[in-house]
């Protein structure tokens, strides 16, 4: 397919996986437990007579879990989608600078100081973890004085080595019926946790982040040189590299503070975005949002229709995932690097 | 008085280990220089620490600023460089990769505009490229991609261009005519060429002067425009040994003595 074949079909592409992702909204509003038709969100949004049940329900719950669902899946995809450009690896996820790891310990300390259920103390616990990992990332490699992007990777598998091992002992020590419990759940992720106020807590923390990455979008885009070349075009790389890692875990560390961790949805939705538009530029990280999007808001509709009791999310992503990635492994000839 | 490319007593080290010592070199504008050396002479190096990558001690400017403490936006505006094979494999069109020569013009945030899109397409046009503008790079030939990268030289617009065997990976016929375009745009720009080789007839035939590397030194210096057979053979032979040289008018072809 020719370039100007490709910039035809673009905006087709697009707006095809807008619809994917509102219909898909609107089905994560309907389901569930107590069920919401769609005259019922019509009215709602209208101002017109619903049962103050449903609206009670819609409001605070369904709304804020398939909003959160949306920016996770914008967040984590479009976040993956930069730390494959920039890394140059298409393996690179949001947790290789060591955020995940650190989301997950500091959930493991607050479950272990403050309380099993206490939502707020581990989501903050978690954003704190996630938020100190990666500085802690940027010291070490700030120390070796080494400023190839290597190094980032090298010093994010130093930092997810030492959570690991500390979460494992928070783990051998924990109380087992809840504490790690508790932990082993957080890992696993969901949204059956997400309230207005937590949503609204994280969303200005999100739009910071997400902001920052569309206007260094060009600077990302010329990360995927090597880098001295990079360099050489004027690219001020340590500072410019040292922002979009802030802003990207900005908007990872404020998504998982919530949600918990969620695999897969950050590797697949790059992949998935390259393979439809054939390129990996600006409007890559942006599909990469739209489809990570629509892959976390169906994996949660499933997670509540599947069991009689609610899936943890990140079964559900990896399921998606797995044969998605099967798949790209089958092709990766014809794919675009 | 300096060149526009001024680099006198230079020393540049990796990490401790110094590789280049105390080179002097000077380019005026729209003069196209040669580094010839064998493996491990330090040619590579100096186009490193020229560019910044790598710390040079003694004086470096370009048209009489002082290089060495500048950050990579401002010394992008003064020396644009390509590399033997650029690092990008594909996933943008062959003018998206021009546009990113304007990146030391922009302000962090800000786009390419529509002018600027023209002004690429221009430079495309100028090296016979254009049509390859909406194909993607990474369909396009290494001969293809170097002619791209040499459009992104141009739209970079700097006084001084340093080449690291950018025809490395070229088949014969690529090889000519990326030196021809290259010479012809530091003639035409005025411009300060300096390029390393690995083959000296390519060097003979395009650069102007060829300045002879041997253990992080400049051993000497040929001007292709003055110098006879007899000079020719004898500081080629500093570096290669027993060579054989035939000249044909002002052209020379070097082959290794058995």
């Amino acid at each position: 397919m020719n370039s100007k074949a490709k910039n035809r079909l673009t905006p087709i592409l697009f707006a095809a996986i807008t619809a994917a992702v509102i219909t898909a909204a609107v089905v994560s509003v309907c389901i569930g437990k107590y069920s919401i038709t769609t005259a019922d969100i019509r009215a709602i949004l209208v101002g017109g007579q619903v049962d103050e049940m449903t609206r009670k329900v819609f409001i605070t719950l369904r709304l804020p879990r398939t909003v959160m669902a949306v920016i996770a899946g914008i967040g984590l995809g479009m976040a993956g989608s930069v730390y494959q450009i920039i890394f140059k690896n298409p393996l690179a996820s949001p947790d290789i600078i060591g955020i995940a790891g650190g989301a997950n310990l500091g959930a493991a300390i607050a479950i272990v100081s403050v309380s099993t259920s206490g939502m707020i103390a581990i989501a903050a616990g978690a954003f704190w973890g996630g938020l100190i990992a990666v500085v802690c990332v940027m010291l070490l490699v700030r120390a070796t004085r080494a400023t190839s992007t290597s190094t980032y990777v090298l010093a994010g598998i130093v930092i997810n080595a030492i959570s690991k091992a500390v979460i494992m002992a928070l783990k051998y020590f924990a109380d087992p019926e809840n504490e790690l419990a508790a932990m082993e759940y957080w890992e696993m992720g969901t949204f059956g946790n997400t309230t207005l106020s937590k949503l609204l807590s994280i969303l200005p923390m999100f739009l910071i982040g997400l902001a920052g990455i569309l206007l260094l979008r060009r600077q990302i885009e010329l990360m995927s040189l090597s880098d001295n070349e990079c360099r050489a075009l004027g690219v001020r790389l340590r500072p410019v590299r040292a922002a979009v890692l802030a802003l990207s875990t900005l908007m990872v560390g404020s998504i998982i503070s919530v949600t918990g961790l969620i695999s897969f949805a950050g590797l697949i939705a790059p992949h998935t975005a390259r393979l439809m538009l054939r390129r990996n530029n600006s409007t890559t990280i942006i599909m990469s949002g739209l489809v990570g999007s629509f892959v976390v808001l169906a994996a949660d509709i499933l997670a509540r229709i599947l069991y009689s009791a609610e899936l943890p999310i990140s079964i559900l992503t990896t399921v998606i995932g797995v044969p998605i990635l099967v798949y790209f492994l089958c092709t990766r000839g014809k794919e675009v690097s | 008085m300096s060149g526009l490319f001024s680099l006198k007593d230079a020393r540049i080290s990796y990490g401790k280990t110094e590789i280049v010592h105390g080179v002097d070199i000077d380019i005026a504008p729209g003069e196209f220089c040669a580094l010839l050396g064998l493996n491990g002479s330090g040619k590579t190096t100096i186009l490193h620490g020229c560019c910044g990558f790598l710390p040079v001690e003694g004086s470096f400017t370009v048209a009489d600023t002082d290089c060495r403490g500048l950050n990579e936006k401002k010394r992008a505006r003064l020396i644009s460089f390509i590399p033997q094979i650029c690092s990008l494999q594909g996933g943008r069109t062959a003018l998206e990769v021009v546009l990113m020569g304007f990146n030391s013009q922009l302000g962090l945030l800000e786009s390419p505009s529509a002018e600027h899109k023209r002004a690429a397409l221009a430079a495309m046009k100028r090296l016979n490229c254009a049509e390859f503008a909406e194909k993607d790079f990474g369909a396009l030939s290494q001969g293809q991609r170097q002619i791209v990268i040499l459009a992104r030289c141009i739209v970079q617009d700097s006084p001084v261009m340093l080449m690291d065997e950018p025809d490395s990976a070229l088949d014969f016929l690529n090889r000519h005519m990326v030196l021809a375009k290259i010479r012809e745009l530091i003639k035409e720009e005025n411009k300060a060429g300096l390029i390393t080789l690995h083959d000296p007839n390519f060097a003979m035939a395009y650069c102007d002067r060829l300045l002879l590397l041997r253990q992080g030194s400049i051993v000497e210096e040929l001007d292709m425009r003055r110098a006879g057979a007899e000079e020719v053979r004898e500081k080629l032979s500093l570096i290669y040994g027993d060579i054989g040289l035939l000249q044909n008018g002002s052209s020379f072809l070097m082959g290794k003595a058995l």
